[in-house]
């Protein structure tokens, strides 16, 4: 077949004259993009699922260890804490030493070399971690609230802090998985990171409990921000400056679109 | 030159006899840990910070846990993290060392050397030593200013300090030589560090965790470790400490065979 049509003396397939774009061509291109990037990940998205679950679930139980008596209120604290647990590592770790082998193996300049507008592969890619993200997200919260026999009062606020924070850890994680060249650079910084925040945020502690300065820090960082929206969604309580960290938020969604959109638009 | 010196009597002829005993020992030794040093001084010098980074951090950090910390809270965690420092480099580091080795192929090359299995082990041992115990002492210090716990420093820190970091090292090295897929060897170790910080009694009391999981940990050295490092730091009586010295002394051992028969094998 594929001879036939070489020696053929009309090449079926010509260099088009028109370039291809347009809103229609951007959303075939989006389509055609999860389709591959979903291929490639169904491989290891259950392992993913597993060992986000372990995380949050197995960092909200080790967390109590820490305590000699948990007490009502560090218990809810602890079990509304676990989504943000769960969701920072696979943002701010897993994702980027995602990124540093696609990089090592040649895939990432693969994927950038395909026809596809690449504000299309960067959407898909942000989309398909995001839903990703959210079994491992929910079974972590099962887990550690049935672990310390916490009620929750769970309203509608939970779908868009859940949705938000999820693409707040991966767009931040993927701008910074781009913007750092190197990959081993990429490794020890991710997990330099986690280490100090895991530590240093008030995810499952009250932020009354920081330093001043510590916490005015917390306030434009994402991480204490994600765990306010979650914790709101998921129990009543009060006095959370839940618009403010819903706007911190979306800024840094902003700024780690911003920082995908600036790397991916430039050619090397 | 090469051929003028093959045709003339060789000057560096091979040996007629095997060299051995303690003098040929100590000079290898020397040559091994030397080695070690050049070949990882800016290895060793990165991990020294993150070392004394993260061990002061952990000190540090878990104030936060709490309104106002307790000094129980603050004690195991003082005397926690120094065993987690030399555990660090052996037990994490070491086996992650040698599955890049295996990778690279240096490790093949490593394995050529004329040097018995002991000495490679002691070698490796010393720097184990040296990437730990500086952090360690950092870590004490800075939680002696943060929390003023009443830390006793007693002679039975040295066996405790030798002997932690012994099991923690033969641990990794069995892991690091007996199995064979480097890839395995990583996770295993990622695994580990999961473990250490968070399913082992190291930096808070054995009461705090479920008592099924205090139990399954008595088969493993780490509570053993924080044990016998605890009681040579304070003044706390400490009848399990008899124990945690044999159990330990078992795993080393247990370990050390493992690693000398993995390495002693021809592949």
């Amino acid at each position: 077949m594929s001879l036939t049509s070489a020696t053929a003396p009309m090449p079926l397939s010509a260099p088009r004259i028109r370039l291809r774009s347009g809103i229609g061509y951007w959303f075939a291109s989006f389509r055609t993009m999860l389709r591959f990037d979903f291929g490639r990940m169904r491989q290891w998205a259950p392992m993913m699922v597993v060992i986000q679950t372990m995380m949050g679930a197995g960092m909200a139980m080790t967390y109590g260890f820490f305590y000699p008596a948990i007490t009502a209120s560090r218990a809810l604290y602890i079990a509304t804490g676990a989504p943000t647990l769960a969701l920072i590592p696979l943002g701010f770790v897993m994702l980027p030493a995602g990124v540093a082998m696609e990089k090592i193996e040649g895939t990432f300049e693969y994927v950038w070399s395909l026809p596809a507008p690449r504000s299309a592969q960067a959407t898909s890619t942000f989309l398909l971690y995001t839903l990703m993200a959210l079994p491992g997200t929910i079974l972590a919260l099962l887990a550690a609230s049935w672990r310390y026999g916490v009620h929750l009062h769970v309203s509608l606020l939970i779908l868009p802090a859940a949705f938000v924070s999820a693409l707040v850890a991966i767009t931040v994680g993927y701008g910074m998985a781009l913007i750092i060249a190197s990959p081993m650079v990429t490794n020890v910084v991710t997990n330099a990171l986690v280490f100090f925040v895991l530590l240093f945020s008030p995810i499952v502690y009250p932020a009354s409990q920081l330093p001043t300065w510590l916490l005015d820090v917390h306030r434009v960082l994402p991480f204490y921000n994600m765990a306010i929206v979650i914790r709101s969604g998921l129990a009543d309580i009060s006095g959370q400056p839940v618009v403010t960290a819903f706007l911190v938020l979306g800024a840094w969604v902003v700024a780690g679109s911003a920082t995908t959109a600036w790397v991916v638009g430039h050619r090397r | 030159m090469a051929t003028a010196s093959l045709t003339a009597s060789p000057r560096i002829a091979p040996g007629a006899g095997v060299e051995r005993g303690p003098r040929r020992w100590l000079r290898d030794y020397r040559s091994m840990v030397s080695w070690h040093i050049a070949s990882l001084r800016i290895w060793l010098v990165t991990l020294t910070a993150v070392q004394v980074l993260s061990g002061v951090g952990f000190v540090l950090g878990i104030s936060l846990f709490f309104n106002h910390i307790p000094t129980s809270a603050a004690l195991f965690v003082s005397t926690g993290v120094p065993v987690i420092n030399l555990l660090m480099v052996g037990l994490i580091l070491g086996p992650q060392l040698v599955a890049n080795q295996k990778v690279s192929g240096s490790y093949e090359y490593m394995r050529s050397l004329p040097v018995s299995r002991s000495v490679t082990a002691a070698a490796w041992y010393t720097v184990c030593l040296l990437g730990g115990v500086p952090a360690m002492v950092i870590a004490l210090g800075v939680a002696e200013l943060r929390y003023g716990i009443p830390l006793h420093i007693s002679a039975w820190i040295i066996p405790a300090v030798l002997l932690t970091s012994f099991t923690g090292t033969m641990l990794g090295y069995a892991l690091a030589h007996a199995i064979g897929n480097p890839m395995a060897t990583q996770l295993i170790t990622q695994l580990l560090v999961f473990a250490i910080f968070g399913f082992a009694p190291i930096l808070f009391p054995l009461a705090q965790m479920p008592a099924w999981l205090g139990d399954l940990n008595w088969w493993f050295p780490f509570r053993h470790m924080a044990d016998v490092m605890r009681s040579a730091l304070t003044t706390t009586p400490d009848s399990a400490v008899a124990t945690g010295y044999v159990v330990l002394v078992v795993w080393a051992a247990a370990c050390a065979a493992l690693a000398g028969y993995a390495l002693g094998r021809r592949p």
